[in-house]
C-alpha cells in the first residue's frame, strides 16, 4: 500500500548506535552481572525492533554493522572475547525475535480477518433491511407518482402547476433509483449466473461509458489477457466496472488525469496445490486525489461518501462490495491522499467453456478517446 | 363494460391504482387481501384482476394459485414492491401458467399500466 508506514532511517540509525555501544559494554563487561544487563538491554533493543516492525533481513543486517562499528572502535579485539559474550547470546536473541515477530505477524492477521468478518456482517444486516424497506418505499413512490401523473389531467398545460408536477416526477424517479440500487445490494438479484468473457464485456462497458465521463479523464484499457472467464451476471460486472470508473472520474474532478483499467490473471501458491485456475484480476487506478486511510476504512459502509450533497448516495461501493463477495472474489484498495487510488478486484477464475484458452495472452493496449 | 378487480392492501395506493383504471374507462371493484378478493369474485366474477403480491392474510400469491385450481381463467397483473416476490419466490414462468398475463413492479407509470392491461386482455 502506498501509504503503509514504515521505519523512517532515523529511529534504525538510533537503534544501530545503541546496539554497537550495548555489544561494547557486553564485550568489554568486568563481571558475569555486568555482562548479564548488556545482554538484557540488548535484548530490549530487540523488543524495540519488534514494535517498529523491522523485517528480518534487516536485522540480520543491524547486527552486522553493530558489530563492524565494535570492530572498527576497537582493532585488536581477539575474535574469542567477541564470539563467547556476545556471538552465542546474540543468536538467541535472534531466534527469539524471529519468533515474536512470526507471532505479531499472526496476530495481526487474525485482527484483519476478524475485522472482514464484522464489516461483512454489518452490511448483511443493512442488507435486510434494506430490501423490507425497499418494499414499502415502492408502494409509497407508486402511489406519488401515479397521483402525480392523474393530476397532470387537471392541470393547464405550460401552468407552474405542470412545472412543479415535472419536479415531483423527477425527484421521484431519483427515489426509484436509489431504492433499485439499495436492493441490488440486498443481494436481491433474480439472474442467473452463467460463464461471462470478461475481457470484452469490459472493453464494452468502457466504450458505453467513455461518452458519460469528463471530457479531461483519459481511459485506457491494459489486458495482459485475450479472454478470461467467471461465472458471474453480466450486469454484475457492468455495475463493478461502470461504478469504479465513476468514482475514479470524481477523484479526478475536472482537472485532466487518467484511468487505467487492467485485466491479468493471478495464480496464488494454494491455487497451484488445489489445482484450480487461479483469479481473474480487474484494477482500475486513476491518478486523482486519492485517499486518506479513515475514508478508505469507511469507503465500503453503506451510505457512506465524500461527494457532495446530491451527487452520490454511498450506496455504491458498498454494492461492489457485496456483488464481489456474492462471487466468491475479494477486493483491495491501495491509496494515498495525492497518489491516486487503485481499486482491485479478483474474482474465481472459471475455466473457458470450450477449454482452448491457454495462459499466454498477447498485451492489449488500448486508448478510449 | 370491462370490469377490473383492484386487490392491495395499501389504501393510497389502491386509491389511486382505481382512479387510474377508472380513467382508462373501465369499472372498477376492490378488496384489500386474497381472502376479500375471493369473495368478491364469487358474487361477481371481474374481468381482469389487479393484484399486489405481498397482503397480509391471503398474499397475491396464495390468490393467484387457488384461482389456478379453480380453473378461474381471469386473466391477472400481479403488481409488487420488491423484485423478489415477483421474480424469485414467484417465477414468473410459472406465474403464467397460473393466469399472470403481465407484472407491473412499482412504482410504474400510467402507460406501463396501460402496456400491462392491454397485454393481459389480448
Amino acid at each position: 500500500m502506498a501509504d503503509t508506514t514504515t521505519t523512517s532511517d532515523s529511529s534504525t540509525h538510533d537503534i544501530t548506535r545503541l546496539y554497537a555501544e550495548v555489544l561494547q559494554r557486553a564485550v568489554f563487561a568486568k563481571d558475569a552481572l555486568a555482562l548479564e544487563m548488556a545482554l538484557t538491554e540488548a535484548s530490549d533493543l530487540g523488543r524495540d525492533l519488534i514494535v517498529l516492525e523491522i523485517p528480518l533481513e534487516e536485522v540480520g543486517e543491524l547486527h552486522h554493522e553493530a558489530l563492524v562499528q565494535l570492530a572498527r572502535a576497537n582493532p585488536d579485539l581477539p575474535l574469542q572475547q567477541v564470539a563467547a559474550r556476545i556471538t552465542a547470546p546474540l543468536m538467541e536473541a535472534t531466534m527469539a525475535y524471529s519468533l515474536a515477530f512470526r507471532e505479531q505477524l499472526e496476530r495481526r492477521a487474525t485482527t484483519l480477518v476478524n475485522a472482514r468478518l464484522e464489516q461483512s456482517r454489518r452490511l448483511e444486516a443493512v442488507g435486510t433491511l434494506a430490501a423490507g424497506i425497499a418494499h414499502d418505499f415502492n408502494n409509497i413512490l407508486g402511489a406519488i407518482l401515479g397521483f402525480s401523473e392523474l393530476l397532470e389531467d387537471e392541470l393547464a398545460p405550460d401552468s407552474s402547476g405542470q412545472r412543479y408536477l415535472e419536479y415531483i416526477q423527477q425527484s421521484s424517479f431519483r427515489a426509484r433509483d436509489l431504492i433499485a440500487r439499495l436492493l441490488a445490494f440486498a443481494r436481491d438479484l433474480a439472474d442467473t449466473p452463467v460463464p461471462v468473457e470478461v475481457v470484452a464485456l469490459v472493453r464494452d462497458t468502457l466504450t458505453l461509458l467513455r461518452a458519460s465521463l469528463p471530457v479531461g479523464a483519459q481511459v485506457a484499457f491494459n489486458s495482459e489477457i485475450d479472454e478470461a472467464w467467471v461465472l458471474a451476471e453480466p450486469s454484475q460486472i457492468q455495475q463493478i466496472v461502470m461504478n469504479l470508473c465513476i468514482n475514479a472520474a470524481d477523484a479526478i474532478g475536472q482537472a485532466p488525469g487518467h484511468i487505467e483499467v487492467g485485466l491479468e490473471w493471478v495464480q496464488r501458491l494454494e491455487d497451484t496445490a488445489a489445482e484450480t485456475p487461479g483469479w481473474v484480476r480487474l484494477s482500475v487506478r486513476d491518478d486523482g486525489e486519492g485517499m486518506t486511510s479513515e475514508v478508505r476504512e469507511r469507503i465500503f459502509d453503506p451510505f457512506f461518501t465524500t461527494k457532495e450533497p446530491g451527487k452520490g448516495s454511498g450506496l455504491g461501493l458498498s454494492v461492489i462490495h457485496g456483488l464481489v463477495g456474492q462471487l466468491g472474489g475479494r477486493i483491495e484498495i491501495e491509496s494515498a491522499p495525492g497518489a491516486g487510488s487503485r481499486f482491485i478486484i479478483e474474482l474465481p477464475r472459471l475455466a473457458p467453456p470450450n477449454a482452448t484458452a491457454d495462459d499466454s495472452g498477447a498485451t492489449h493496449n488500448e486508448k478510449l478517446q | 363494460m370491462t370490469n377490473v378487480l383492484i386487490v392491495d392492501d395499501d389504501d393510497i395506493f389502491r386509491a389511486m391504482l382505481v382512479e387510474m383504471v377508472q380513467r382508462e374507462g373501465y369499472q372498477v371493484s376492490t378488496a384489500t387481501d386474497g381472502n376479500k378478493a375471493l369473495a368478491a369474485i364469487e358474487q361477481s366474477q371481474p374481468d381482469l384482476i389487479i393484484t399486489d403480491i405481498l397482503m397480509p392474510e391471503k398474499d397475491g400469491i396464495e390468490l393467484i394459485m387457488e384461482l389456478a385450481q379453480r380453473e378461474s381463467g381471469i386473466p391477472i397483473i400481479a403488481v409488487s414492491g420488491g423484485r423478489r416476490s415477483i421474480s424469485l419466490e414467484f417465477n414468473l414462468e410459472s406465474a403464467k401458467l397460473m393466469g399472470v398475463r403481465a407484472t407491473l413492479p412499482k412504482p410504474f407509470s400510467r402507460e406501463d399500466l396501460r402496456r400491462a392491461i392491454a397485454e393481459a386482455l389480448a
